[in-house]
C-alpha cells in the first residue's frame, strides 16, 4: 500500500471563496477519503430572528444570510410568515417575486461558472463571464434599488412596483446578455483545454445522488430530475410562466456547467413571459395579524432546495425559525464526488459545487 | 487562428471597466439611499422607529414634550420599511443619495449609543412627569368630589 497523505484545503485557500474546510486523504495524487467541516461562519441568525427582531423585520435579517441568494431567503421567509398569518398575496406580487428570483439565478449561475473557469485555470473566461454578469447585476439594481441586498420580498407582498421603463430596460439588457451567454456556452461546450479539466472529473452517479440526497444543479447534472419549481404550484406559479426541467446524465463538472448554462436560457424565457403577462393589481396585502401555528416552505434557490420552518405563538416575535440551505443538503454528495479524482482537480470540483457557506452555517 | 484575431481585435476595443472616481458608476433613478425626515409634516407617531429593523431611527423628547428625530446612516440598511410604515405622506422619504462614509470626528458608533440612551431617558422622564401630573390632577378632582 502506498503512503497516504492528508492535505487540508481551507478554511482559507486560494481557490475557495468561502471558509470551507476539506481534509483530503491522498494516495499517489488520488483522493481516497474526504472529511468536510463547514461551521466557520456561524453568526447565530436563527436565534436573532427569534429574540430581538419582530416577525415583520425578520425578512430583512434573513436577506443578510447570503449575498448571492438574498431574494430566495427573503421570499421563502415571507411565504412561511404569510402561511402563519394566513393571508393570500396578490398575483402581481407573486410574478414580481419570480422575476427577481430568476434575475438572481442568472447572476448566481454566471458567478459559479466564472469560478469553475478560474479554478480550472482559465483566467480569461473568468474575466469574460464576470464582465457579462455585470448586466444582470445592473438589472437587479434597477428593479430592487440595491445591488446585493435586494430587500424585495416583504411579508404580504413585494416592497416596490416594477416601473414600465425598468421593464423596457430589462428587455434591452437581456437582449444584450443573450449573445454573450451564447459565446460563453460555446467555450464551455467546445473548448478542448477546458474539457481536459472538466470532462469525467468529479463524477457523481445518479444512484449516489439519490442516496446522498443531492439537490439543485448538482443532482440535475446526474439525471435526477429534482426541482422545487417542478413540484409546487401553490405559492409561486412556475408552470404558468414556462418553467422547464433541465437535466444531463453525465454527472461530471462539465455536465454541471452545461446544466447551469441551459438553466440561464430557461430563466431568460421565464423573465420574458413574466414581463409580457404581468397581471395588474396591488403588490401588497396589508394585515395586522400575528403569526400562529407552524408552517414549512420549500423554494428553489440557485443552488437547490431551500427549506424554511417557522413557529409562531401569537406574539410579535417568532418562537422558532429553521433554515436549511441547499449546500447543507449537498455536503454528503460533495464528499462522495471527490473520491477517485486527482488532487489537482479538487479546485475545479469545489468550484462546480457552487458552495455557499454563509447559507449553510447561518 | 480565430483566437489570434480576437486577441488582436481586443487591443483596439474599449475597456470594460469604468474609471470610477472620475466617472460615475451605474446608478438607477430610484436607488435606495439615505432617509430624509421632514419635521413640518411629521405627526410624531414613532411608527418608523418601531418598524426600523436595525434601530437606526430614534426620537428624543424634552420635558416640554417637544420631539426630535435622530438618524444613524451607518446603521441604516436602506430597506425603506420606515417609509412604508409612515401614515403621513412625505414626512419620511427615501432619497437616491448614497450614504457617505463616516469620519472619525463624527464618532458615529459611540455617539449614537449616547444619543439612544439620552433619548430613552428623556422619554421615560417625560412620561413619568406626565403620569405624575395626571395622578395629581385625578387626586385634586377626587378631593373636589369628596368636598
Amino acid at each position: 500500500m502506498a503512503t497516504q497523505y492528508d492535505i487540508p484545503v481551507g478554511a482559507q485557500h486560494i481557490s475557495l471563496l468561502e471558509p470551507l474546510h476539506f481534509k483530503l486523504t491522498t494516495e499517489n495524487e488520488k483522493i481516497v477519503d474526504v472529511e468536510a467541516n463547514v461551521g466557520y461562519v456561524h453568526r447565530g441568525i436563527e436565534k436573532a430572528c427569534t429574540s430581538i427582531f419582530k416577525f415583520r423585520q425578520v425578512s430583512f435579517v434573513v436577506g443578510r444570510v447570503c449575498g448571492l441568494c438574498s431574494i430566495s431567503h427573503t421570499t421563502a421567509y415571507s411565504q412561511v410568515a404569510e402561511k402563519l398569518i394566513n393571508i393570500e398575496i396578490p398575483l402581481r406580487a407573486k410574478y414580481l417575486r419570480m422575476l427577481v428570483i430568476e434575475l438572481d439565478r442568472i447572476h448566481s449561475h454566471l458567478l459559479c461558472l466564472s469560478h469553475v473557469a478560474e479554478n480550472s485555470g482559465f483566467e480569461a473566461l473568468f474575466m469574460q463571464t464576470m464582465r457579462d454578469r455585470e448586466l444582470s447585476m445592473e438589472l437587479l439594481e434597477s428593479v430592487c434599488g440595491n445591488r446585493v441586498q435586494y430587500d424585495y420580498s416583504i411579508v404580504g407582498g413585494v416592497a416596490r412596483d416594477l416601473r414600465p421603463d425598468v421593464a423596457t430596460d430589462i428587455r434591452t439588457k437581456l437582449a444584450l446578455l443573450k449573445p454573450k451567454v451564447d459565446a460563453i456556452m460555446d467555450v464551455f461546450e467546445n473548448n478542448y483545454t477546458l474539457s481536459l479539466k472538466n470532462k469525467k472529473v468529479g463524477f457523481l452517479s445518479k444512484e449516489d445522488a439519490m442516496k446522498y440526497n443531492a439537490v439543485g444543479p448538482l443532482a440535475r447534472a446526474t439525471g435526477l430530475a429534482i426541482d422545487v419549481r417542478n413540484e409546487t404550484e401553490d405559492l409561486l406559479p412556475w408552470k404558468q410562466v414556462g418553467y422547464e426541467m433541465i437535466t444531463d446524465t453525465r454527472g461530471d463538472v462539465w455536465a454541471r456547467n452545461l446544466v447551469r448554462l441551459k438553466e440561464l436560457y430557461v430563466s431568460f424565457k421565464i423573465i420574458d413571459n413574466i414581463l409580457n403577462g404581468l397581471p395588474e393589481g396591488a403588490i401588497l396585502t396589508e394585515t395586522k395579524a400575528l403569526p400562529e401555528g407552524e408552517a414549512v416552505v420549500r423554494l428553489e434557490a440557485p443552488r437547490g432546495e431551500l427549506f424554511y420552518y417557522a413557529k409562531g405563538n401569537k406574539t410579535q416575535t417568532l418562537e422558532r425559525l429553521k433554515i436549511k440551505a441547499p449546500t447543507f443538503s449537498n455536503i454528503p454528495s460533495f464528499v462522495e464526488t471527490f473520491k477517485g479524482n486527482e488532487y489537482g482537480s479538487a479546485p475545479a470540483i469545489i468550484g462546480s459545487f457552487d458552495p455557499c457557506l454563509s447559507c449553510t452555517a447561518r | 487562428m480565430k483566437a489570434f484575431f480576437t486577441a488582436l481585435g481586443n487591443l483596439f476595443s474599449k475597456p470594460a471597466t469604468v474609471k470610477y472616481p472620475f466617472e460615475p458608476t451605474y446608478k438607477p433613478d430610484d436607488f435606495r439611499g439615505l432617509i430624509a425626515h421632514n419635521p413640518d409634516l411629521c405627526i410624531w407617531c414613532r411608527r418608523c422607529e418601531m418598524a426600523c429593523p436595525p434601530g437606526s431611527i430614534i426620537f428624543s423628547q424634552t420635558m416640554d414634550g417637544k420631539q426630535a428625530y435622530h438618524y444613524n446612516r451607518a446603521l441604516c440598511i436602506y430597506c425603506g420599511e420606515c417609509v412604508r410604515s409612515c401614515p403621513k405622506d412625505g414626512a419620511i422619504i427615501q432619497t437616491a443619495t448614497p450614504g457617505h462614509p463616516a469620519l472619525k470626528e463624527e464618532n458615529i458608533n459611540n455617539g449614537w449609543k449616547v444619543i439612544v440612551d439620552e433619548a430613552l431617558k428623556g422619554r421615560a422622564a417625560y412620561s413619568a412627569e406626565k403620569k405624575r401630573q395626571a395622578a395629581a390632577k385625578a387626586a385634586e378632582e377626587g378631593d373636589k368630589k369628596s368636598e
